[in-house]
């Protein structure tokens, strides 16, 4: 997988879209895929340096956060900092930041951040492309 | 089975195991040996999927009591 890029976007922000976009991503980090998260939208919940820490559960799913503790899920707080010593690039939506006025410090340290065209650039020559 | 070193990943969920594992084959040399215990079920497909996409080698798997073992050879 030394040869692999992997674009993906992250457009929600509920705890359920946090693990479906961090497994997947750190799960190809971890077999040496070099891996670019762009998040938009509500998918910038996943890298805010206070909301990432308490994400919510969908409503009407509440009862699975005892099958979260049970299971020893890892955190979010957890994977993002998984997801940054394994080196996967996380891009913050520039233009998002701006309809909900955010600034980069406002997101946990080490992100970028970037417009649609960066994500393309990106995303152009990726062999596996996912959108959450 | 001989190993070098044994990561122990009991406990840990998805995607956690592949990510320790990874962690620490990088402190062996290449022909050395690895061995994980795990109890998350999906590292049965996880790590026989990582060891392929990594070009190691998956010398021998067990399950016993619900603890998952592997051996993986470094390459």
């Amino acid at each position: 997988m030394a040869d692999t890029k992997v674009a993906i976007i992250a457009a929600n922000g509920s705890l359920f879209d946090a693990y479906k976009v961090l497994n997947v991503a750190t799960a190809a980090a971890a077999s040496d895929a070099e891996v670019g998260i762009f998040f938009t939208f509500e998918g910038l919940n996943l890298i805010h340096k206070e909301g990432h820490k308490n994400l919510p559960i969908p409503e009407g799913k509440e009862h699975f956060q005892e099958g979260f503790e049970k299971t020893n899920v890892p955190s979010v707080e957890e994977l993002i900092e998984v997801a940054q010593d394994l080196g996967i690039k996380l891009i913050a939506c520039q233009m998002t930041m701006d309809v909900m006025n955010l600034e980069k410090e406002d997101f946990v340290d080490g992100i970028e951040v970037g417009g649609a065209a960066t994500y393309i650039d990106y995303a152009k020559d990726a062999n596996i492309t996912l959108s959450f | 089975m001989e190993s070098t070193k044994v990561l122990d990943a009991k406990g840990l969920a998805c995607p956690m195991p592949i990510v320790k594992t990874k962690k620490s084959i990088q402190d062996l040399n290449s022909g050395e040996v690895l061995e994980v215990h795990a109890t998350d079920k999906g590292a049965k497909s996880d790590i026989a999927a990582w060891v392929k996409s990594g070009g190691h080698e998956l010398l021998q798997d067990t399950e016993e009591d619900g603890v998952l073992k592997f051996w993986i050879k470094k390459a």
